[in-house]
C-alpha cells in the first residue's frame, strides 16, 4: 500500500517534470553558467593548500598543507592591508551612515514634490558614475598642483593642503569620495520605510503639543528603528569587503601604507606577481571571516528581536 | 487648528531644510559642472585655475581634439558593444533563471535556488576565477567583460519576486489553451514585465559601462581596451597609480586639462542620458530587492 503510494508519487514528480520541460531547458544554460563560473572556481581554491605550479595546474600541483597560510601570517604587508580594509570601511561607516539618515530625514521633511523629486535625482546621480571618472574627478579638485580646491586655499593666501599625497589627509579624501558617490542611494531604503510611517501618530502628537523635534524623537525614529538597525547590521557585516576600483585608483605610491588594502593586496600579489597560491588563500581567508562575521551579525539581529539578514 | 499640520507654513526649520538640501545637490552636482567647465574654458583660464562651475573663454577645442583622436572612439566602440552584448547576455540569462525559479512547484527549485543563493556569501575569489576565464579561453577577449559575471544574484532575486506576483490565471488560461512555458513566457509574461525589464536591464547597461576592473585583470591588447581603462591611462598615465598592469604600449600622453576633462565628459555623457528613464524605474527596483534580500 505504502509502496505503491510512493511509487505513484515518483511517477507524479516525473509527470510534472516532463510537463516542465521547457523551464529546464531555460535553467540548463543558467546552471551552466554558475558550475563554470562560480562552482569551478570554488574548486580552485584548493590552490591555496598547494605549491601552484604553472606547468602542472589546479590539478597536478602538490599539496603542501598549510604552508601558504603560515607564510601569508607571517607577512606584515597582509596585516597591514586588513588594518587598513578596516579603518577604510569603519571610518566611510562612522560617517556615511548617520549622514545617511539625516539626510532621509530632511528630504522626507519637503512638502513640495517638485523640490523632492528634482534633489533626489540629483543625489542619486554619482552612485551611477565609474570611479575611474571620480577619481579623475577628484584629482581635479584635490590634487596639490593646479587642483581647483587647492587653487582656491592659495588665492585665499593659505597653504596647500596634500589630500591626495599624505596618509591622514589621503583618508580623508577617500572618505570624502565614498560618501559623495553613495550618500543619495542610501538614502532610498529609508525614504520608503519614512512613508510608511502612520500619519495620524503626528497628528495626535501635534495636538498633544509635540514639538517637530520631540515628534522626530519618538514617532518618526522609532518607526524606521528597525531598517536602520538592519542597515547597520548589514553593513557591518560588509568590514571585511572592500571594492577594489576605489582604492586602486585613488591610491598612489606616496600613501600606499594607508591604501594597500586586501582587494588591492591580493590583485598586486596574485596577478602582477603570479603567486597564485598566496593570493588565493588570502581570498579565502577574506571569505571565511565575511562568513563569520554574516552569521554572528545575524544571530545577533535575531537575538535582539530584528529580521535576520541571511 | 485642527489640520494646520498640513497648512503650508515657512518657518525657519523648514527654510534652512530647503537650503541645506539645495547646498548638499550643489555638492553633488558641482564635480560634474567642474569637468564640463573645464572642458569648454580656454588654455590660460585653465592653466590659471580660476574655472569652477562655469566655462571661462568658452570654446570647443577639447572637443575638437577628441573627434580627432581614433584610440577613444576605438575604445568607445568597444564599451558600446560589450555594453550591448553583455546586456543582452544578462537579461536573457537572469529571466531564464528567475522565471523558472518563479514557481513553486517545481520539483528541484529548492536546490537549484540555493545553488544561485549561496554563491551571494561565497566565491571562489579573484586567482581562480582568473584561471578559469583563462581556462575557457576568454582571456584577452571581450566576452571576458560579461560573460563570467552575467548574471547578478540581486537582480535575480528582484525579478523573481516580480514573477511571482504575476497573476497566475493568466499562465493558467494560456497553458489550457496548449501554449508551451516558452510561449507563455514570450506571449505573456515579458509584456507584462517591461518595467522590469527595463530596470534591470539598466543596471546591467550601466555596470558593463563602468566596468573598470575586469577590463584590466582581463584585457592586455590595447586594441580592446574599454572607455574606463582608456580614461584611466589618459587621466592618470603610468604616475598616480603605481600598478603598472598591461598599460605599455598606451602611451602617457600628457593631455591638457581641459582634453582630459572633456575625455571624462565624453565618457560619462551615455549615462546622464540613460538617467531619467532609469530613474523613473530604480527606486522600485531597490526596494524589491532588500525586502527579499
Amino acid at each position: 500500500m505504502n509502496k505503491g503510494k510512493n511509487k505513484k508519487g515518483y511517477q507524479h514528480t516525473l509527470a510534472k517534470m516532463w510537463n516542465y520541460k521547457w523551464i529546464y531547458l531555460m535553467l540548463l544554460p543558467v546552471m551552466v553558467y554558475y558550475i563554470v563560473f562560480k562552482y569551478i572556481p570554488m574548486y580552485g581554491i584548493t590552490i591555496a593548500f598547494k605549491d601552484y605550479n604553472v606547468f602542472k595546474g589546479v590539478f597536478g600541483s602538490p599539496w603542501c598543507g598549510l604552508d601558504v597560510f603560515r607564510k601569508i601570517m607571517s607577512n606584515k604587508n597582509f596585516w597591514e592591508a586588513i588594518k587598513n580594509t578596516l579603518l577604510l570601511n569603519v571610518l566611510t561607516l562612522l560617517v556615511s551612515f548617520p549622514l545617511t539618515i539625516i539626510v532621509s530625514l530632511m528630504l522626507n521633511e519637503v512638502m513640495s514634490t517638485k523640490f523632492k523629486k528634482i534633489s533626489q535625482s540629483v543625489l542619486y546621480l554619482p552612485h551611477f558614475i565609474s570611479w575611474v571618472v571620480v577619481a579623475g574627478i577628484a584629482t581635479n579638485l584635490f590634487s596639490q598642483q593646479g587642483g581647483t580646491i587647492n587653487q582656491i586655499l592659495q588665492s585665499m593666501g593659505m597653504s596647500s593642503i596634500p589630500f591626495l599625497s599624505e596618509n591622514g589627509w589621503w583618508i580623508f579624501t577617500y572618505v570624502v569620495c565614498n560618501v559623495w558617490k553613495e550618500i543619495g542611494w542610501g538614502t532610498i531604503i529609508y525614504l520608503a520605510a519614512l512613508t510608511g510611517v502612520d500619519e495620524s501618530l503626528y497628528e495626535a502628537a501635534y495636538l498633544d503639543g509635540a514639538t517637530k523635534f520631540q515628534r522626530l524623537i519618538y514617532i518618526t525614529l522609532p518607526s524606521i528603528k528597525s531598517v536602520i538597525v538592519t542597515m547597520l547590521i548589514l553593513q557591518i557585516s560588509k568590514m571585511m569587503t572592500i571594492g577594489l576600483d576605489a582604492p586602486l585608483l585613488l591610491g598612489n605610491k606616496k600613501v600606499i601604507g594607508v591604501s594597500e588594502v586586501i582587494s588591492t593586496y591580493t590583485y598586486r600579489l596574485g596577478i602582477e606577481r603570479a603567486k597564485y597560491s598566496d593570493s588565493t588563500a588570502i581570498g579565502l581567508f577574506q571569505s571565511v571571516i565575511n562568513i563569520i562575521i554574516l552569521f554572528a551579525a545575524d544571530k545577533f539581529a535575531k537575538a535582539i528581536g530584528e529580521d535576520g539578514i541571511i | 487648528m485642527a489640520g494646520t499640520l498640513k497648512k503650508k507654513k515657512i518657518t525657519v526649520g523648514k527654510s534652512v531644510n530647503y537650503i541645506l538640501l539645495t547646498l548638499l545637490a550643489f555638492v553633488c552636482l558641482y564635480p560634474f559642472l567642474n569637468v564640463i567647465a573645464y572642458s569648454l574654458s580656454g588654455y590660460n583660464a585653465v592653466l590659471s585655475g580660476k574655472v569652477t562651475f562655469y566655462p571661462i573663454d568658452f570654446n570647443l577645442d577639447a572637443y575638437k581634439q577628441i573627434l580627432g583622436k581614433t584610440q577613444i572612439w576605438n575604445s568607445m566602440n568597444t564599451t558600446i558593444l560589450v555594453t550591448l552584448m553583455g546586456t543582452a547576455l544578462s537579461l536573457v540569462l537572469t529571466i531564464f533563471a528567475s522565471y523558472g525559479l518563479s514557481r513553486d512547484d517545481l520539483p528541484g527549485r529548492k536546490a537549484l535556488t540555493g545553488l544561485i543563493l549561496f554563491t551571494m556569501y561565497f566565491g571562489g575569489g579573484m586567482i581562480p576565477t582568473f584561471l578559469v576565464v583563462k581556462g575557457v579561453g576568454l582571456f584577452d577577449t571581450l566576452g571576458a567583460l560579461f560573460v563570467p559575471q552575467a548574471i547578478n544574484v540581486f537582480n535575480f532575486i528582484v525579478m523573481r519576486t516580480f514573477f511571482k506576483n504575476l497573476p497566475e490565471s493568466l499562465e493558467e488560461a494560456a497553458r489550457i489553451d496548449g501554449a508551451s512555458y516558452l510561449q507563455v513566457l514570450v506571449k505573456i509574461v515579458l509584456p507584462l514585465s517591461l518595467p522590469i525589464i527595463a530596470t534591470i536591464g539598466l543596471f546591467y547597461a550601466v555596470g558593463y559601462w563602468n566596468t573598470y576592473f575586469d577590463a584590466l585583470l582581463y584585457i592586455q591588447d590595447p586594441d580592446k581596451y574599454t572607455l574606463q581603462l582608456r580614461l584611466r591611462s589618459l587621466l592618470f598615465g603610468e604616475e598616480l597609480n603605481n600598478s603598472g598592469a598591461s598599460l605599455e604600449g598606451v602611451g602617457t600622453q600628457v593631455m591638457s586639462k581641459s582634453l582630459k576633462m572633456a575625455t571624462v565628459a565624453v565618457s560619462t555623457i551615455p549615462i546622464l542620458v540613460v538617467y531619467p528613464w532609469l530613474q523613473k524605474y530604480f527606486v522600485k527596483g531597490v526596494m524589491i530587492g532588500s525586502v527579499k534580500g
